[in-house]
């Protein structure tokens, strides 16, 4: 048992698109950046950034600890979070520590949480007990590594992991849910049973919010449209008043990090023009519909027209994105489902006593389900599939914050209940027990 | 074995009551709520044999979540006399987040301290704890 609950608890959601980390107690997160960041391979023996590392970023070689397998290579690497994104730098490549929802480089974990431990909130680590929103399924030997590396780096005093669908749904007042959490990487559905995920019910398909942006980014650059990051102009005043843009030529920019750029600009297209159409999107029907303009960065406007309705419907019929040039097929294109149908077999493959409660308890979350109309559509498509008898309800909050920021909530809340200082996973325990007692402590 | 659960305690007296309504047959309903100060779900209030479904419903507060125990009596189409004991989670949509969270994070430790529930029904708006509802889940 952990006894101290006087300093409050941190809690940490490193998604696929972003990172929250907050005080348990509050209604937000205190900070939200990306969750890639910016890597320099530092070349030779130049020693020249090395104090400045050590300072700032997360891996600390001289910590007595035996260091997680870290990264085997050991090339150096010099990281860049945050705002510091936003500049380029010669070289830097962007990259992402995690791959369809698990760790791929923990030392960029690592380094995320330093900058939200350190650098955004301020914080020593060693003082907070630090609850982690980890996927639903999460393999045991992830879990073991947060958690060595959070008691043994870290040195946190108590923690605790808890599954983002489980939080998403308490925050709702439910315990029993289906939990639809359409995030960056990926759109995960997943059935809670009495506060479990019920782990046969879970399933992920790879069409998120980066994947619809990935679409938009193609489906502009197929009609000509020309996507200007914004380091790579100036706009120069030719008269008084009137503006001529001028490129820029930055050789040794990294490809990674030009998509980036880009990437960014055509994911505000999409959060400002898309909306989920009420029937399926058909190219014919939709030829002619009214276009919205949209004013990029380098002062270009253009019309976004039949693609504010297509993009989004990417989430219901996936094969549409294989008529967009440039985007690759799904490898196996049949295993990847639309939405209504992930619903329908994630019920399906539950107990049929519980079916009907799913049903009508069907939580969006995430920040792609900001998007408009998404809900009402989903829920018709459901409904037109279900049982006969079936009550067919989707649910969401009326604020996007708090669909965005569901699984952070949940765990605001929960590691500020009083009642919940016993649960946590102590210093002391992991010490008698050994890290994989985190399996028994957070199931 | 723990779970994501608020480990919130139960007074003795939420048993107490529960055997009461299930073995002596004292009591139409129990509402339960939990008591922040004391971190523990405690008895809110009892509803004496001679009251009905709509008492038990109206006993339900709009903004505030709480659990709660009916005894159903009914007739089965054979004539045969029957009664089923129901455990309701209230969590109205209009309650405060932290409190439907507090009720969500609790339920299942609270659930295994009463032993003899037969229906379960999670209820966000009156519509779900309807009479249709569980005349319907009774059977
Ligand atoms: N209004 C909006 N319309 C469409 N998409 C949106 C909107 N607001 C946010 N998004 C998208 O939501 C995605 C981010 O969602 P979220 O913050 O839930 O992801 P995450 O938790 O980091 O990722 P994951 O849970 O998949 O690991 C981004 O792709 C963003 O473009
Ligand atoms: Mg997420």
């Amino acid at each position: 048992m952990y006894g101290g609950d006087e300093v409050s608890a941190i809690v940490i959601d490193v998604g696929s698109y972003s990172c929250k980390a907050g005080y348990a107690g509050d209604d937000t997160p205190k900070c939200v950046f990306p969750s890639v960041v910016g890597s320099i391979e530092q070349t030779g023996d130049t020693d020249e950034a090395k104090p400045e590392k050590e300072a700032d970023s997360g891996s600390d070689p001289k910590n007595g600890s035996k260091p997680m397998d870290v990264d085997k290579a050991k090339t150096k690497r010099k990281f860049y979070l945050g705002q510091e994104l936003e500049f380029r730098r010669e070289h830097m490549e962007v990259i992402s520590p995690l791959k369809d929802g698990t760790v791929i480089d923990w030392e960029v974990v690592d380094n995320i949480w330093n900058h939200a431990f350190r650098r955004r909130l301020l914080i020593n680590p060693e003082e907070h007990p630090m609850l982690i929103a980890e996927p639903s399924t999460n393999s045991g030997q992830q879990r073991e590594k947060a958690a060595e590396l959070m008691f043994e780096k870290y040195k946190v005093p108590a923690l605790f992991l808890a599954k983002n669908a489980v939080l998403t749904s308490f925050a709702s007042g439910r315990a029993t849910s289906l939990v639809v959490d359409c995030g960056g990487g990926s759109t995960v559905v997943s059935a809670v049973h009495d506060g479990y995920v019920l782990q046969k019910s879970a399933a992920t398909s790879p069409i998120g919010g980066e994947f619809l942006t990935d679409c938009m980014m193609k489906s502009l650059e197929s009609k000509g449209v020309v996507i200007r990051p914004k380091y790579s102009f100036k706009k120069k005043e030719v008269r008084p008043g009137d503006y001529k843009v001028v490129d820029l030529d930055f050789p040794n920019t990294t490809d990674s990090y030009r998509l980036y750029c880009m990437r960014a600009i055509a994911s505000d297209i999409k959060e400002s023009v898309c909306r989920v159409p009420d029937t399926p999107f058909d190219e014919v029907a939709y030829a002619n519909v009214p276009t919205t303009s949209y004013e990029l960065p380098d002062g270009q406007t253009i019309e976004v027209g039949a693609d504010r309705f297509k993009i989004p419907d990417i989430l219901f019929n996936p094969y549409l994105s294989q008529t967009i040039p440039g985007i690759d097929g799904f490898g196996d294109s049949t295993s990847i489902r639309g939405l209504p149908r992930m619903v329908l077999d994630s019920v399906n493959r539950c107990d049929v006593d519980i079916r009907k409660e799913l049903l009508s308890n069907i939580l969006l979350s995430g920040g792609l389900s900001s998007i408009l109309q998404i809900k009402e559509r989903l829920e018709k498509e459901v409904l037109e599939e279900s049982p006969q008898n079936a009550r067919v309800k989707v649910l969401a909050s009326g604020s996007s914050m708090e669909r965005r920021f569901s699984v952070w909530i949940g765990g605001s809340i929960l590691a500020s209940l009083g009642s919940f200082q016993q649960m946590w996973f102590s210093k002391a325990e992991y010490e008698e027990h050994g890290v994989s007692y985190i399996q028994r402590k957070c199931p | 074995m723990a779970n994501a659960a608020s480990g919130m305690a139960v007074d003795d007296e939420c048993k107490l009551k529960f055997l009461e309504l299930k073995a002596k047959r004292t009591h139409r309903f129990i509402i339960y709520k939990i008591d922040d100060k004391k971190k523990m779900v405690v008895v809110e209030k009892v509803g004496e044999p001679a009251l009905n479904y709509e008492d038990f419903a109206a006993s339900l507060p709009t903004n505030e979540c709480r659990y709660a125990i009916f005894d159903y009596d009914f007739v089965t189409e054979e004539n045969c006399q029957k009664s089923k004991i129901f455990f309701v989670a209230w969590s109205p949509d209009t309650a405060r987040v932290r409190s439907k969270m507090i009720y969500a994070s609790s339920k299942e430790r609270f659930k295994r301290e009463l032993d003899g529930i037969q229906v379960e029904l999670q209820a966000t708006d009156p519509t779900e704890v309807g009479f249709d509802v569980i005349q319907g889940r009774a059977n």
